[in-house]
This record gives C-alpha cells, sequence and structure tokens, in this order.
C-alpha cells in the first residue's frame, strides 16, 4: 500500500502540472475541470498514503464526498458544456451565415463590374464603329474633326477600361481574403469540438476515479493509473485551448488583411472613379460636338448621328454601376470592420472568465441587412442566407412614382 | 435663359453622368455633393428643378429636402428623389417631407430628361 502510494504523485504536483504544459492563459481555461477531479484525486491519495487501516473506516465518507464532489462537478459541467456549445454554434453561425453573405455580395459586385465592363466595351466599341463607318462614307470626316476624336477617344475608353479592370482585380483580392476567412472559423469550430471531447472524457475519467476511490483498499494502483490519464487529458486540453485563444488572434489578424484589402479595393475603385470621371466626360462631350457637327451635315450623317446617340444613352446607363457597386462594398466594408469588435469582446470574457464566449454573428448580420439600400441587396442576402447562388443583379429600368 | 438644376449626390460617377444628360438638354447644372454642401452653394440664385439622393454622408436627401421646405427662396423648388433605395418605407418618408417624384437608379438619361420637363418651373 505505502508502495503504491509513493507511486501517485503529491498533490502540489498534480495541481501545477498545467502550468508547467501549457500557458497559464490555458491553465485558468482548465481550472473548472480539474478543481473537482484533482480534489478528489489528492483526497484519496492523502489517504492512501499513510494510514493503512483508514480506508476501512473512511470508506463511506469518501463515497459520500465524492458524490457530493460529484453533483457540483455535474453543475459546473452542465453549465461548462452550455458554453461550450454556444461558442462552437457562433463559430458555425459565422461560418455558415456571415461570411457566405459578405462572399455573395463581393461575388456580385464583381458580376456587376464584370458585366457593366462588358457592356461598355461593346457600346464604346459600337460609337468607335459608327464613327469609323461614317469618316470612311462622308469622306469629308477631317472637316468637321472627325479622325482626330476618332483616334483621341480610342486611346481615353481605352484607359476607362483599363482602370475598371483594375478595380475589378482589388476586388477579387477581397473575395480570397474572406474566403480564407472560413477556413480559419473552419479550423477553430474542429479545435472547440476537440476541447469538448477532451472535457467529456475528463469527466468519465473523474467518474471512474470515484469509483475507484470507493473500492480504495484493493484497487489503489488501478487509481493512480487513472490520475495519470486524467493528467495527460488535462495537458492535452491545456495546449488545445491555448491553441483556441491563440487562433482568435489570428482570426482577428485576418480580419485586418480582409480589412485593408477592403480599403484598397475602395480607394482603386474611387481611383477608377476618377479616372473615368474626366475621359468619359471628355470622350462624351467630343461625341456630342462630332454628332452635333454631323447633323448639319448630310441626311445619312443625320442617322449616323441618331445611333450614336442611342449608344451614347445606353453608355450612360452602364456607367452608373460604379455607383451601385461602391454603395454596395461600402456596406460589406462597414460590416466587415465591425468584426474585429466583437472577437476583441469575445476575448476579453474570455481572458476574464475562461469561459469560451459566443461570438455574436446575428448582430453582424441584422447591422449588414439594415444597412440596404437597394432591392438586389436585399435578394442577394436572401439568396445567400438560404445558400443559393447569387442572384443576377437587377439591371432593369425601375418606373417613376410621382408624388 | 438656361434654366437652372441642381444635382445633389455623394457618387461623382453619378453626378458627372446626370450632368451630362442635363447639359445635353440645354440646361445649366450645379452640383452638391451631400445635403449640406447643397445647402451651401444654394445661395439665394434661383434654381428650376432639384434632384438629389437619399443615402449620402453629412446631410441625407430626406433632410436636405425638409431644410429646404424652410427655406423662402426654395420651398417651392420642385425635388426629384434619385436613388437606389427601393423600400416603400423612405419613399413615404420623400413623399412626407415633400419630394415631387422618386426615381430608381440606374436611370435611363431620356427618362430623367421627360421627369424634368414634367416638373420643371417656367
Amino acid at each position: 500500500m505505502t508502495a503504491q502510494a509513493a507511486e501517485n504523485p503529491p498533490m502540489s504536483t498534480i495541481t501545477t502540472a498545467p502550468n508547467d504544459l501549457a500557458a497559464p492563459r490555458a491553465a485558468l481555461f482548465l481550472h473548472r475541470w480539474q478543481s473537482t477531479s484533482f480534489a478528489l484525486v489528492a483526497g484519496v491519495a492523502a489517504l492512501l498514503s499513510g494510514h493503512g487501516a483508514a480506508p476501512m473506516i473512511v470508506a463511506p465518507a469518501i463515497v459520500a464526498i465524492g458524490v457530493a464532489l460529484d453533483r457540483s462537478r455535474q453543475v459546473r459541467d452542465l453549465r461548462d458544456r452550455a458554453a461550450d456549445a454556444a461558442f462552437v454554434a457562433s463559430a458555425d453561425q459565422l461560418g455558415q451565415d456571415v461570411l457566405p453573405v459578405w462572399a455573395a455580395h463581393i461575388e456580385n459586385s464583381r458580376h456587376q463590374m464584370e458585366s457593366a465592363v462588358a457592356a461598355l466595351t461593346q457600346r464604346f466599341a459600337g460609337i468607335v464603329d459608327r464613327l469609323d463607318q461614317t469618316l470612311r462614307a462622308s469622306g469629308h470626316g477631317d472637316d468637321i474633326g472627325l479622325a482626330s476624336a476618332f483616334a483621341h477617344s480610342k486611346d481615353e475608353l481605352g484607359a476607362v477600361l483599363d482602370s475598371l479592370k483594375d478595380a475589378m482585380a482589388s476586388n477579387t483580392a477581397m473575395n480570397s481574403e474572406v474566403q480564407s476567412l472560413s477556413r480559419f472559423v473552419a479550423e477553430l469550430q474542429q479545435m472547440a469540438a476537440e476541447v469538448a471531447d477532451i472535457a467529456q472524457q475528463t469527466n468519465l475519467l473523474a467518474i471512474n476515479a470515484a469509483i475507484e476511490a470507493a473500492h480504495a483498499g484493493e484497487g489503489g494502483r488501478g487509481f493512480a493509473v487513472l490520475a495519470q490519464e486524467v493528467r495527460k487529458l488535462s495537458a492535452l486540453s491545456g495546449a488545445t485551448g491555448q491553441r483556441m485563444a491563440d487562433k482568435v488572434g489570428v482570426i482577428g489578424e485576418a480580419i485586418r488583411v480582409a480589412r485593408e484589402a477592403a480599403q484598397v479595393s475602395a480607394k482603386r475603385e474611387a481611383a477608377s472613379a476618377r479616372a473615368s470621371e474626366g475621359a468619359i466626360t471628355g470622350v462624351l462631350e467630343r461625341f456630342r460636338g462630332v454628332t452635333e457637327a454631323m447633323e448639319a451635315s448630310t441626311e445619312a450623317l443625320k442617322q449616323q448621328s441618331a445611333g450614336i446617340q442611342v449608344e451614347i444613352v445606353e453608355a450612360l446607363v452602364q456607367l452608373q454601376f460604379q455607383d451601385r457597386v461602391s454603395q454596395r462594398m461600402t456596406h460589406v466594408r462597414h460590416n466587415i470592420e465591425r468584426l474585429p469588435d466583437l472577437l476583441a469582446e469575445s476575448r476579453r470574457r474570455f481572458d476574464a472568465s475562461g469561459a469560451l464566449a459566443p461570438v455574436d454573428a446575428k448582430v453582424l448580420l441584422d447591422e449588414l441587412e439594415g444597412s440596404y439600400a437597394m432591392a438586389d441587396e436585399r435578394a442577394t442576402h436572401a439568396d445567400s442566407a438560404s445558400r443559393e447562388a447569387p442572384a443576377a443583379p437587377a439591371d432593369s429600368l425601375e418606373e417613376v412614382t410621382f408624388f | 435663359m438656361a434654366k437652372t438644376i441642381m444635382i445633389v449626390d455623394d457618387s461623382a460617377s453619378l453626378r458627372q453622368v446626370v450632368g451630362i444628360s442635363l447639359r445635353s438638354a440645354g440646361y445649366d447644372v450645379l452640383e452638391g455633393s451631400d445635403g449640406a454642401d447643397a445647402l451651401k452653394k444654394l445661395t439665394g440664385q434661383k434654381v428650376h428643378l432639384i434632384i438629389s439622393d437619399v443615402n449620402m454622408p453629412n446631410m441625407d436627401g430626406i433632410s436636405l429636402v425638409k431644410e429646404l421646405k424652410k427655406l423662402p427662396a426654395y420651398k417651392f423648388t420642385p425635388i426629384v428623389m434619385l436613388t437606389t433605395e427601393s423600400a416603400d418605407g423612405k419613399k413615404a418618408e420623400g413623399q412626407a417631407a415633400g419630394a415631387k417624384a422618386w426615381m430608381l437608379k440606374p436611370f435611363n438619361p431620356p427618362q430623367l430628361l421627360a421627369v424634368v420637363q414634367k416638373l420643371v418651373l417656367p
């Protein structure tokens, strides 16, 4: 009995073990599991060392203490498991509900940019073609400055399209940043599941320890093995707890990168708007000057001029995509910028209490939904929430309401 | 003499597209980048119609309409809301504030000109 008892580590070694193996924060995180199971283990270990006849006398008392501790542990475990479940659910919600909405908005914006750029390219090509035909047919293009307008406009329209494509590329980069966030969230969920699993195993071992304690007289060796297992598991869950805490930091960093990508995207959009502002005004007004001059010319030229006016009107409709995309991206950017606050709050509560605090993803979704102005934004939100493909952008022209 | 129309929108590209459409029809165009900027630029001169966005920084379009209704010089100036905002509640707010029409973006330039011609002051 004494030899067996000597194999059991003394109480101080057991209780400080997690501090040797993992960071103090992880120890705090684990405190809830240790406090009950190690008290039980230590109490029994003390009885096993020194007092040969004691187990016979105090066994009923140990069982009574074991039952009382077991009950209080069950209450705590229930509460902690509820906190774990809430955390896992919140990570789930972040991954399944919020990120797809962000990604759908970015994807939808990219799609709108792409179709607008394609349509503009077509319109611009149409305008250039008509001017070219007119130039050939009339044979006096230079009289109305058509040739120089043609050459100049082609260059300027090319520059506009380049800058629009640039904005589109940075939008794509932002989308991949948001995608990488889902990967972090999945890792976090995996780790939360590990911790929950370990907690459950620790719980089972603690129950076994209680049973062993009841038979302490004959089962000292089996008990020592159990105590070792509890230590190992605690160390393991301590390390996982630390990894989870670290991961929250990594996610914060990833959000910072995504936010920077969003800012770069916004800057490029603004630059693209500025670049196209001068160029498009110049080109369209030059066209107008040219078409006015053409109207003064022959009937055939007049018809070409009318055709060009239609193309210009269509180009003016298409150019409004910049306004729509920029509004949508502003709403998503503001929403992304809110996430670090929520993560920091969860981290603060974790540091203070050692219990995992859920990140309230619903707050984010509600705020995002509240910021919408456009019908197609609401449609994207509804579609991505129901996990369907993003809706086609609403490019049909709407009615006017007179009051 | 050409009539003057003010366009209030925080998007430079949108102001530009509206500006091109209006100038091509012979109107003079004033620009404001938000409600506050528009009020600052309206210093008593005659404006025949105002086209305003709804969601803007500093001062939104609905607040701008309310402010304009308090000013004797612009109390009767017709205001067209040109916005991506499609919620009926916002539209009702615009109507209650005193706007004359609600037009959704993206707009078609000939359609905008038709609305302008219908509402512009003589």
